[in-house]
């Protein structure tokens, strides 16, 4: 007899292995919530000070790269598990996931629609979905164009190193392109930019309109002179050999950066941090930042949501909702150079008034934050993450001499209608 | 719960963990992505619209499909028949006395237990364009450092080095496994009949091993077939790596599933590519099979 009461034991431990694979509380009882970022986001002292301020919270940091993160984040929404509890979105998978928008808590339900005015307005209309009546995130910073360059390397390819000369250098594209030229003349150690697609990215980000209308989302990428200038400067650079071939935030990119393999980057506010991760204390009073040719843009920048699979949404959002919160956003600005998305914040003459010393004291708050309110945001197709890998790798394709600039854009084009079918 | 109902049940619980798990892990999920196949399926969405054998057609003339499918056999030929050889070289060395057995055996096996996305990021690293072992190594001959990444001769070239790392020690262990059941008495007649080494070998060894050949390469095709953690780790974290090259030159078809499945987000495509991947998974092992038996039947 003995042995038949062992089958229900076993069910029942099996049960209880199941069941602890779950929960949403840490061992002392406190509440765990997870926050999901990739990248820099500059989080680890807030999650801090705000379990100090809500002693009940036991906030957990994920950080993982910009892909995987991206990715582990739709398998999960798609499996209706695994989400944390509050995730980080990039701007170029808004449209995407706002398509699916019941996969998060709408925010409006928590009160998020009287934030509204914290952000600039045009921040606040890419996290919404369903013309503004759902709230799908909250803006944490954004993208504000600038051009970082090596004033070691510019030193001895006998160019300016004053900031306001060498942007002088280059009011457009062209003067840009010139000042390769030169450059590749005196020094031959090292390339004058990063990758082509980094100077791609940048070129297309200042368009308001790239490879979808505004209008009617409807695919413009092979008419619109905005991207074949891009894909032309960009090629041109590339295909002269100007480019160390490094794509960003790969490994070998960061090794670049340390060894000061490339000259100039295409850089949003966000990638100050990376440069200075990957350059280390080295690298220090190397870099400065200028004003980058075409006249600002915006590149990148991310929202925060709450999955609707989590247990403690409400909680969720309050976390979101101070992470956000002005107070904390200049305070990333302060200390990690994290852009404000927030008018009240970037006109703060603190943040204006804000230089890096690892960039040679440069004034990044005039540099970045004074430029915000013109920054014009891109518009996004629906489709444009399947787009946008076609050209980048086209581009890629002319980096590694396999094609011509033309060949390049032609396939590109045939890929992209083939994609869109 | 009387005496005689514990023994009639019990067998069947002790069994049943394999068929549950076969049931959840396998059998579910082959259907499931059977179902999702004959639909529009978008991965966060759900079903769109049943299409039938659309999804079906599209792969069909899909010549980036078609790619992946010639990468894939590339990549496979390039691994498989060095990987091979390899192993039956080793195998034949280690089937002799030695001293340490057990010692070279672990060795041999080591590069298997290495989890598979330490291999890929230490040899991407070997392989790297700029500061890679790969260059340094070349320039003793006076070569130029080679883009690894950027043509498919030598893609495909890095990934093979990479599974053949991983797989020859393992075969090498159970061919070793093999040899060792071989008769003894067949040697000793092979040498009284004056056999030489390579033909006792040739008509003695590979004969008896020959279940294990046949295992061997079937499971190395399938395992080919499958490819998907070196090559996509071997492209690294760009857009190109995604898509296995800039211009797909070393795209597997697992890695054209996970760009569909999860990149574009359209499920149902990415379905069909797994089910036609479990076809042609079926066929190799049948064709294998007939052909490995009529090779080595020969001998």
């Amino acid at each position: 007899m003995q042995r038949a009461y062992r089958t229900p034991w076993l069910v029942a431990a099996l049960v209880m292995v199941v069941a602890g694979c779950g929960g949403g509380a840490s061992g002392d009882g406190r509440l765990r919530l997870t926050v999901a970022t990739f990248g820099e986001f500059g989080y680890d002292p807030l999650f801090e000070e705000y379990e100090r301020a809500h002693p009940e919270v036991d906030v957990v940091g994920r950080v993982a790269d910009f892909d995987s993160h991206h990715k582990g984040l739709i398998t999960a929404l798609a499996a209706g598990n695994g989400a944390a509890d509050v995730v980080a979105i990039e701007e170029q998978y808004m449209p995407r996931l706002r398509q699916s928008a019941d996969r998060f808590a709408d925010l409006a339900r928590f009160g998020a629609d009287g934030l509204r005015d914290r952000w600039a307005p045009w921040k606040w209309a890419q996290g919404v979905a369903a013309d503004g009546k759902v709230v799908l995130g909250l803006g944490t910073d954004m993208g504000g164009l600038a051009m970082c360059y090596r004033r070691d390397l510019f030193e001895r390819a006998g160019l300016p190193t004053d900031r306001d000369q060498v942007a002088a250098l280059w009011p457009t594209w062209e003067g840009y392109a010139e000042v390769a030229e030169r450059f590749a003349g005196r020094v031959t150690d090292a390339r004058f930019t990063d990758s082509v697609n980094t100077v791609y990215t940048a070129v297309l980000n200042q368009a308001e309109e790239n490879y979808f209308a505004k209008a009617d989302d409807s695919f413009i990428g092979a008419t619109n002179p905005n991207v074949k200038r891009a894909f032309d400067i960009a090629g041109a650079l590339g295909a002269k050999g100007h480019t160390a071939k490094v794509a960003t935030f790969t490994q070998p990119w960061n090794v670049a950066i340390n060894q000061g393999s490339f000259a100039t980057i295409t850089c949003p506010a966000w990638m100050l941090t990376q440069i200075k991760e990957a350059g280390g204390p080295a690298g220090a009073g190397k870099w400065d930042i200028t004003a980058i040719p075409g006249g600002g843009g915006n590149w990148g920048g991310s929202y925060l949501a709450v999955p609707a699979q989590g247990e403690h949404q409400r909680e969720a959002y309050r976390l979101a909702e101070w992470l956000t919160a002005p107070e904390q956003q200049k305070r990333l600005f302060v200390d990690d150079g994290i852009l404000p998305s927030e008018p009240e914040v970037y006109r703060d003459p603190v943040v204006l008034q804000h230089k890096d010393p690892y960039f040679g004291d440069a004034p990044v708050g005039r540099l970045f934050a004074a430029s915000s309110d013109t920054v014009r945001p891109n518009y996004r197709g629906v489709r444009d993450a399947d787009v946008r890998p076609v050209f980048g790798r086209a581009l890629g394709r002319v980096e590694d001499g396999a094609q011509d600039v033309g060949q390049a854009w032609e396939q590109a084009v045939r890929e992209a209608r083939d994609v869109l079918r | 719960m009387s005496v005689q109902w514990d023994r009639r049940i019990t067998p069947y619980l002790f069994v049943s963990p394999f068929f549950v798990l076969f049931a959840v892990f396998g059998l579910y999920p082959l259907l499931r992505t059977g179902w999702m196949s004959l639909h529009r399926w978008d991965l966060l969405a759900g079903p769109v619209r049943f299409t039938g054998l659309a999804n079906y057609a599209d792969l069909l003339t899909d010549p980036h499909f078609y790619n992946a499918l010639a990468n894939t056999a590339s990549i496979f030929v390039v691994a498989t028949v060095p990987q091979l050889a390899a192993a039956l070289g080793i195998a034949a060395l280690l089937d002799r006395p030695l001293r340490g057995r057990t010692a070279w055996h672990a060795v041999v096996l080591l590069p298997n237990v290495v989890p598979v996305v330490a291999v890929a990021l230490v040899f991407t690293q070997l392989f790297g364009r700029d500061q890679g072992f790969a260059a340094w190594v070349l320039s003793w001959f006076g070569a130029d450092p080679v883009d690894w990444q950027a043509h498919a001769w030598s893609a495909h070239l890095g990934v093979a080095i990479m599974v053949n790392w991983r797989w020859t020690g393992y075969n090498a262990l159970l061919y070793l496994a093999a040899m060792q059941s071989v008769p003894r008495e067949l040697h000793e007649a092979a040498a009284l009949d004056g056999a030489s080494r390579l033909r006792a070998f040739r008509s003695v060894t590979l004969p008896g091993i020959r279940p294990t050949l046949l295992f061997t390469v079937v499971v190395s095709a399938i395992g080919g077939l499958q490819l998907f953690a070196e090559p996509r780790l071997f492209g690294g974290g760009s857009t190109a790596g995604s898509a296995g090259g800039n211009d797909r030159q070393f795209q597997t078809l697992v890695m054209y599933l996970y760009e569909n499945g999860f990149e574009r987000f359209d499920a149902g495509y990415a379905a069909t590519i797994s089910w036609v991947l479990f076809a042609l998974c079926a066929v190799l092992a049948s064709v294998n099979a007939v052909l490995v038996r009529r090779l080595v039947g020969r001998g």
